[in-house]
């Protein structure tokens, strides 16, 4: 459940390291936002000399939640941390490789890029 | 952030377990060791462990549950669970025995085979359409042993965006029309277009975004499937040889 002003880990090599959500994009008074969904966010941490900086608003691709996600078949994942990718408009990774586990929702959301550069889906 | 830190738990139709971020060690929470570890946590962590409850049965919820609140808990009410689920893996092991059972909807070696194969057919066929249309690189990768996800990627460098579309529209004429498949995935060109066919995945990159992702590093451990059009010598090498021969004679 990642609402405006959640905080957020960057889980890629895209050089931010933080980042903060203003937005979530779907409808127009969205609430939460869950794994699969973009949000709008702001770099609240970045890591020097890279491409990205510290206060740009980006948009991201949530990739892991503490809020537990259901499956159909009674499978519940939950993870430790709140995580996401961040992309640029046309839906490309800003990284090269993803970190940690993801989930293969994502594949049916149409972020197969995302799936394909993560070293493990569950 | 370090990989190995992320925790997460999965809390299956039967008993919780939980993986560390490497997945290397699975516990199973099914003996009785781990429930005298939930004594502990009991009153504390009883909300958390509301899932890991739920897909437990009836009656050792309710055992767990008086436990829980009741204040003259003793280890008695445990050592009942205990023996309730000793009793019944002794009659399951009684009936069944110590032998691990296949599940019966699983497909036998020879059909997985014959899919395997279905799609490397399938895979080369794009490879070939994809080479028609000057795709330059094609390298069609079998990813099976290293994803489950997925069982052939291919990858190919289009040089303009109007070649990558005109690679993927043909891609999915080809594939529509001879397999009936339609891929997810991008629609528009992309500087990284993906067409997705479940099987089969399809990566066309620009040049600098194929050196940017290097898809092919990260999965080097792939094996690599030896085309058809590979030894056949480019277009252009066959020029120059006809003119070289011309000049010698």
């Amino acid at each position: 459940m990642i609402q405006p002003q959640t905080h957020l880990n960057v889980a890629d090599n895209s050089g931010a390291r933080e980042l903060m959500c203003i937005r979530v994009i779907g409808a127009s008074n969205r609430r939460y936002a869950h794994i699969g969904d973009v949000i709008v966010a702001v770099i609240k941490e970045a890591v020097p000399n890279t491409p990205l900086e510290r206060s740009e608003v980006i948009r991201a691709v949530i990739v892991r939640t503490c809020k537990e996600l259901k499956r159909d078949n009674g499978m519940i994942i939950r993870y430790d941390d709140n995580a996401a990718v961040v992309i640029d408009q046309e839906g490309n990774p800003k990284g090269t490789r993803i970190f940690g586990a993801i989930a293969r929702e994502l594949r049916q959301l149409n972020f197969t890029k995302i799936v394909s550069l993560a070293p493990e889906v569950l | 952030m370090i990989p190995s830190s992320t925790l997460l738990s999965l809390a299956g139709a039967f008993a919780p377990v939980s993986f560390s971020g490497e997945m290397g060690h699975p516990q199973t929470n099914s003996s009785s060791k781990p429930r005298k570890v939930f004594t502990s946590f009991c009153k504390k962590a009883l909300p958390l462990q509301r899932h890991s409850i739920n897909s437990l049965n009836l009656k050792r919820r309710n055992s767990l549950l008086s436990f829980a609140f009741g204040k003259e808990a003793n280890d008695n009410s445990f050592s009942d669970v205990g023996e309730d689920t000793d009793d019944m893996y002794d009659e399951l092991l009684s009936n069944y025995g110590q032998v691990v059972y296949k599940r019966k909807d699983q497909k036998p070696a020879s059909a997985e085979i014959d899919d395997d194969s279905e799609s490397l057919s399938f895979a080369v066929e794009l490879a070939t359409v994809a080479s028609e249309v000057k795709a330059g690189d094609i390298k069609v990768l079998f990813v099976k042993p290293l994803v489950y996800w997925t069982r052939f990627f291919i990858i190919a460098t289009a040089f303009s965006r109007p070649q990558i579309d005109a690679i993927g529209s043909r891609i999915r004429d080809r594939a529509e029309k001879k397999y009936g498949k339609i891929p997810n995935g991008d629609l528009k060109p992309n500087s990284w277009t993906l067409l997705d066919f479940g099987d089969v995945v399809v990566h066309l990159f620009l040049p600098p975004q194929r050196a940017f992702y290097n898809l092919e590093e990260f999965y080097g451990n792939a094996t690599s499937v030896e085309l058809p059009f590979e030894n056949q010598p480019p277009f252009r090498n066959e020029g120059a040889y006809g003119f070289s021969d011309d000049a010698e004679s």
